[in-house]
């Protein structure tokens, strides 16, 4: 069943396809820390307001995936944030977010060396989220 | 004279023991801009094309741009351009650091050397004047002495020198800028070694003019927040271009145990950008005037595999002397980086040929007594050390490893060519055509055989930059794909190699916009070029340098992968992915205005104001 992006049910879907990956498991073993998305608002497009969004992961578990404000938003390990087109992109596995980091489609902030040493994690986060059924606003 | 320029260009004789200064007619710089496009340039009106690369009539040229010296961050390259002696066909290598800056600030634009010193020779260049001195006491010396030598009176000279392998002439020779910057390929030592030339000093007081110069300080200002903001610049300024390592493996971009295997996360945990950062460098260090410093200074202090304070490893030379060769070891891969850049060679090639030599070893073609007795088993470093010196003195076995990789394998016979990964007989860089299909075309076309940086495709395919201003693009370009990579090489060949005409750091090219290299270029030389004049610059630059490989020799027949990278890897993600070799070729061909055998047609070479080729190629 598709469930509308970037809501907290759309959240609990991302949670559960990583906490049902073994090989996340074993590729993320060493991975300790937050990452909020925020996704810039578009009006146009159906995002009237900013959505921040709270995602944490310890040693191969996904622990907290919610809603979150601005300020919580900010406090996370990893700040990843961009427009609402871009995240539908990378959703839609058509723009690979690293990529779009180095093109400033999406901007991080954070430690990059810790990103590039545990980047096998990233692009499996980037994988399971990629296979979750979305529709999105616009559509 | 346009401004950004020092004025006036330089000519030594060092058969003749003279230095004279010459001009260059404006309308000339405003085609042809500076670095390698102004020295193809400058070989193909007044030097022969077919004289052996290490004859004394065969010029060396030394080049910069109208932007370098000039206080903007990554303008502080230089271009080495001469007939190669490892490829027989055009030959250039550029890098950043400090000698290019000084070379302007010293008063000159460039210099072309020809001839053959009857001994040992320096050349300084120092405020308008330029004099030969003897050398004999510095011939031998390898580059880290020799810069410190030449460096002792005042530190503020800029040297750039040969060492050992450069004199010994071997045919992957580098020369080095101040120990931690190198003109790496195409062998371009060897040449400086073969005209007795050691050394290159510069030290000058000379500013450089600029058209507008309150408007060029506003983009340097700009082009540094363009910097700040850029997270290609924040990952080279925290782990330098090793950065690389890591995702590379996981895309398939490494090579791998002489491109036989598809991946090896062992090796790439152990060699990548974090595992130096965060054991053995010290600080970034950065070329001339740039704010972005992705430069390594590295200190190994335990294991057998010591080094003081000092330049650290490339990720091309992480996996030429790491993943290549199937050494896990970074300390080792440090240490052979020094070695290389004490004896003077190109580390990609250098460790390209050892790889070439293991897979050999290992397959039987050439035995332990053939190879001196050495045990060149994958990762056996302790051979490799001593194997990487008798290379760069010939050596015993290292005589034959010294003449690169396929003419080694052409002397060594028994289909020992099969094993060697080239295009025009240059090694290929540390990147996987299997992995980047756009690559695999770059490298056929590239004109100084299998390169990744005559051209931007690496930054464009691989999703690091994206000029949608200059050209149509795709947002995400799958790697291990042809479909719309000839198109893709194109543009990006047409705009990259602008950062050989204009001497500007590729990563200056993907991290800014373009818009703001046009403005800066315009500002300081008061050229008013517009993007489609830069993209025809760069047009006129690949064709003009094809057309000076045609007369030396090159066809369509030469326009080749090789076999290796036609073989699908195994494992990793371009895992039975081969580039359609045939595709890409017959596409580009047609973009870029090539007939079947490889030659520019006519009307392309009018089109580009090439006539004077143009009669070369069709008298």
């Amino acid at each position: 069943m598709a469930l509308k992006a970037f809501t907290q049910e759309w959240l609990d879907a991302f949670l559960k396809v990583i906490q049902d990956s073994q090989e996340y498991k074993e590729i993320a073993k060493e991975w300790e820390g937050s990452v909020s998305i925020i996704v810039n608002p578009d009006p146009s497009k159906g995002v009237p307001e900013p959505i921040y969004m709270w995602t944490d992961y310890w040693h191969g578990e996904a622990k907290d995936f919610h809603y979150c404000d601005k300020a919580e938003a900010e406090t996370a390990k990893f700040v990843m944030s961009g427009d609402y087109s871009r995240w539908k992109q990378v959703v839609k596995k058509e723009l690979d977010p690293t990529k779009a980091l180095m093109q400033g489609k999406l901007k991080l902030k954070g430690d990059l060396t810790y990103v590039v040493k545990n980047v096998k994690t990233v692009n499996k986060v980037v994988d399971l989220l990629t296979t979750i059924g979305t529709i999105f606003p616009d559509d | 004279m346009f401004k950004g320029y020092a004025g006036q260009f330089l000519r030594v004789d060092l058969t003749a023991g003279t230095c004279e200064n010459f001009t260059i007619d404006e309308r000339i710089l405003r085609k042809f801009i500076g670095g390698s496009s102004l020295a193809a340039k400058l070989l193909i009106d007044s030097y022969p094309l077919d004289a052996d690369p290490l004859a004394p009539e065969s010029p060396l040229m030394v080049m910069t741009g109208p932007m370098v010296g000039s206080g903007f961050s990554g303008t502080s390259r230089f271009a080495v351009c001469a007939k190669s002696p490892q490829t027989g066909i055009w030959g250039e290598a550029a890098c950043g650091g400090t000698f290019g800056p000084e070379m302007k600030r010293a008063g000159y634009d460039g210099i072309v050397i020809t001839g053959k010193s009857p001994k040992p020779v320096i050349l300084s260049l120092t405020d308008g004047t330029a004099k030969l001195v003897d050398a004999s006491d510095l011939w031998g010396k390898d580059v880290y002495e020799v810069t410190d030598m030449l460096k002792a009176p005042d530190k503020s000279i800029k040297v750039l020198a040969i060492g050992p392998a450069g004199e010994n002439l071997v045919k992957f020779s580098a020369i080095g800028n101040d120990k931690g910057h190198f003109i790496g390929r195409t062998g371009l030592g060897a040449v400086m070694g073969s005209k007795k030339l050691k050394a290159i000093i510069a030290k000058g007081s000379k500013s450089i003019e600029k058209a507008d110069d309150a408007r060029y300080k506003e983009l340097a200002k700009a082009a540094i927040q363009e910097i700040k903001d850029s997270a290609l610049a924040g990952s080279l300024h925290a782990m330098g271009t090793d950065a690389a390592m890591d995702p590379g493996m996981c895309n398939a971009d490494v090579p791998v145990k002489n491109w036989s295997v598809g991946e090896d996360f062992n090796l790439s945990t152990n060699l990548g950008g974090p595992a130096m950062s965060e054991k053995y460098l010290t600080k970034a260090g950065a070329c001339s005037n740039c704010s972005l410093a992705c430069k390594r200074v590295v200190v190994v202090k335990e294991g057998p595999y010591q080094i003081e304070e000092g330049p650290g490893p490339e990720y091309e030379t992480c996996g030429s002397f790491g993943t290549m060769i199937m050494n896990p070891d970074l300390t080792a891969v440090i240490k052979a980086n020094e070695l290389c850049n004490r004896y003077g060679m190109d580390t990609i090639s250098c460790g390209a040929v050892i790889a070439l030599a293991m897979e050999l070893y290992e397959k039987g073609t050439v035995s332990k007594e053939e190879m001196d007795g050495m045990d060149l088993t994958w990762g056996n470093m302790e051979a490799v050390m001593p194997l990487i010196k008798k290379i760069a003195y010939r050596e015993g076995f290292g005589d034959v490893l010294a003449e690169g990789s396929l003419k080694a394998a052409r002397k060594i016979g028994k289909n020992a060519v099969d094993s060697v990964v080239h295009v025009k007989g240059l090694d290929l860089p540390m990147h996987d055509p299997r992995g980047f299909h756009g690559m695999g075309l770059a490298y056929m076309m590239s004109n100084r055989g299998a390169c990744h940086n005559q051209h931007a495709v690496l930054a464009t395919e691989q999703g690091m930059a994206s000029w949608p201003q200059l050209f149509a693009m795709k947002d995400d370009y799958k790697g291990p794909s042809s479909d719309e990579k000839a198109v893709l090489v194109y543009n990006s060949e047409n705009y990259g190699i602008l950062a050989n005409s204009l001497s500007i750091c590729h990563f200056l090219v993907s991290t800014l916009q373009p818009e703001t290299i046009r403005d800066a270029f315009n500002a300081i030389t008061g050229f008013n070029l517009t993007f489609k004049d830069l993209l025809e610059a760069g047009m006129r630059d690949w064709t003009l340098k094809r057309g000076i490989n045609n007369l030396m020799g090159v066809t369509s027949k030469d326009d080749v992968l090789p076999k290796r990278i036609l073989t699908p890897l195994t494992e990793g993600a371009a895992a039975g992915s081969v580039p359609d070799m045939k595709r890409l070729l017959s596409e580009y061909y047609q973009i870029r205005g090539l007939d079947k055998r490889g030659f520019p047609k006519e009307e392309k070479l009018v089109e580009l104001g090439l006539e004077e080729l143009k009669a070369r190629l069709y008298n």
